[in-house]
């Protein structure tokens, strides 16, 4: 008998609140391997908030989030209690989530390479060797591996991001999230990102990404999720929320987008 | 007025002893004070609200009290607490505490200016708060924090001087001691002033140069960046 494989991941009822303001209000989503899910919603809507708790760089008021079938940061003992796992743990777990920030944050201090190898080595345990191996792969599946001597302060905007999406892809996570890819680019390298993007869906990598680009969540992604005041109020194919999802919310900002596009 | 550079000459030996021993307390002071402030100004932002109260504490202490009064709780202190140890080990250990201190604050703030994402970035892709500290933070303020701890160490090593009070042996004492046989006090402090002097602009140039290596280490961007530079930078002060 086959099990089916658990989701990579699967959120129940993440809530985050700052003072009163509610960033995150019970979310309950699912996640399958290989899917590619585009989270849209209007700026402060609680999209970074989001991927925030899920890396656990900012601890959520509740709920509980499960990384291909593990737990991360809090988790239900048999008896039914919550229990708060330790930071070690939680640290431990981490690199199964690959974060792409909107800011990249690469390290300035070290090549492209090593900005790839060193998480490998250090997270991961992974030799020298390995770890450069590795690196040199991703990074020339991604069309950076000429740079790969070169500091980030050398780079260009797209060439950065894809040093930074294969620092995460690098740690073999199950989940790769990113937050707006895109948002800092000029036109042609929107382009260029969404290439990769689309790649990396088409070789199965699980991706939830925050963007704004109609045309990527319409034609790359499985899904889409729309967020609106910390909640999602709709779920379902991209062009079909896109186009005929009757939430008000959803159709001023998709009429908005596509009157502006026209 | 005139100098007789014969009450100077005539005593080098003492000069050398003292400017010696005065090098080697505040090279002492100035590595054990880096281990201790690295250690604090982690320990600053750990999680446990105790531990970071006992810090805010510690730095309040002894950065808000005369160093002769810290040197003094050491020395008079320790016997009482049935630890007998020469002046010269009382006095290293205050003037480390004290180093500490300074070294502590420059090593929070120049972690503190960089951009946040580095550090969330760090900790996001699986490293713990020590590897991230280690592998990311560390290395990028390196460069930043030589001009603020060449500063601090300077006046570190100016008051290592208050030791003469509790007779370590070091360049001031030397100099009270030469005073007392010659009754020259202008040859005598002259004589230790320049040698301080000397000292101190030893070791700033030492520091000027590794800052010009780092900075050639460090890519553009991080320490090239503006007001904060300039701020932070020997050269810049120089100017
Ligand atoms: N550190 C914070 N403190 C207080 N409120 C915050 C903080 N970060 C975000 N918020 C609030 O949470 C909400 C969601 O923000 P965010 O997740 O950044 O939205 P988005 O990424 O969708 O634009 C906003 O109302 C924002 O003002
Ligand atoms: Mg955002």
């Amino acid at each position: 008998m086959t099990h089916d494989p658990p989701p990579a991941l699967r959120v129940q009822g993440l809530t985050l609140r700052y003072g009163s303001v509610r960033a995150l209000d019970e979310l309950y989503f699912d996640v399958a391997p290989g899917e590619v899910v585009a989270l849209v919603g209007p700026s402060g809507c609680g999209k970074t908030s989001l991927l925030r708790c899920l890396t656990w760089l900012q601890q959520p008021t509740g709920g509980l989030i499960e990384i291909a079938g593990a737990p991360l940061g809090q988790e239900r003992l048999p008896s039914g209690a919550i229990r708060r796992q330790s930071r070690r743990h939680i640290d431990r777990l981490r690199h199964r989530i690959g974060l792409v920030f909107q800011s990249l944050n690469l390290w300035p201090h070290l090549t492209a390479r090593e900005n790839v190898e060193l998480p490998q080595r250090v997270v991961l345990g992974r030799s020298r060797t390995d770890a450069r191996v590795r690196a040199d792969a991703i990074l020339d599946r991604l069309r950076v591996l000429e740079l790969a001597e070169k500091v980030p302060g050398q780079l260009s905007g797209g060439q950065k991001q894809r040093v930074a999406i294969a620092r995460a892809l690098a740690m073999d996570p199950a989940l790769m999230l990113f937050d707006e890819p895109t948002s800092s680019l000029d036109a042609e390298l929107i382009q260029e990102v969404l290439s990769v993007l689309r790649g990396l869906a088409e070789s199965g990598t699980t991706m939830l990404v925050v963007t704004h680009e109609i045309g990527f969540a319409r034609h790359v992604a499985h899904r889409l999720l729309f967020m609106d005041q910390g909640r999602i109020v709709a779920d379902g194919p991209p062009a079909q929320v896109i186009d005929h999802d009757p939430h008000p919310r959803v159709r001023e900002f998709f009429d908005t987008v596509l009157a502006f596009r026209a | 007025m005139t100098l007789d550079p014969w009450v100077v000459l005539d005593n080098w030996p003492l000069f050398l002893e003292g400017a010696w021993l005065t090098v080697r307390i505040a090279a002492a002071a100035f590595v054990g004070g880096l281990i201790l402030g690295t250690v604090i100004a982690a320990l600053h932002s750990t999680p446990v609200a105790l531990v970071r109260w006992l810090v805010v504490v510690y730095l309040a202490v002894m950065r808000g009290v005369p160093f002769i009064i810290i040197l003094f709780l050491v020395h008079f202190g320790l016997p009482f607490l049935g630890l007998r140890v020469p002046a010269l080990a009382t006095g290293v250990i205050a003037l480390t505490l004290f180093a500490s201190a300074y070294y502590a604050e420059v090593i929070r703030a120049t972690a503190l200016a960089l951009p946040r994402g580095q550090w969330e970035s760090a900790r996001a892709i699986g490293m713990s708060p020590w590897e991230a500290a280690r592998y990311v933070i560390g290395p990028q303020i390196l460069a930043p924090a030589i001009p603020p701890i060449t500063n601090y160490t300077m006046t570190m090593i100016k008051e290592s001087s208050v030791l003469s009070a509790i007779t370590v042996g070091e360049l001031t004492y030397q100099g009270l001691i030469v005073q007392g046989n010659t009754f020259a006090p202008f040859e005598v402090f002259f004589a230790v002033a320049g040698i301080y002097w000397i000292i101190t602009a030893g070791f700033a140039r030492a520091a000027r140069l590794l800052e010009n290596r780092q900075r050639g280490a460090v890519p553009e961007g991080i320490t090239g960046q503006g007001i904060a530079a300039r701020y932070l930078s020997l050269e810049a002060a120089r100017r």
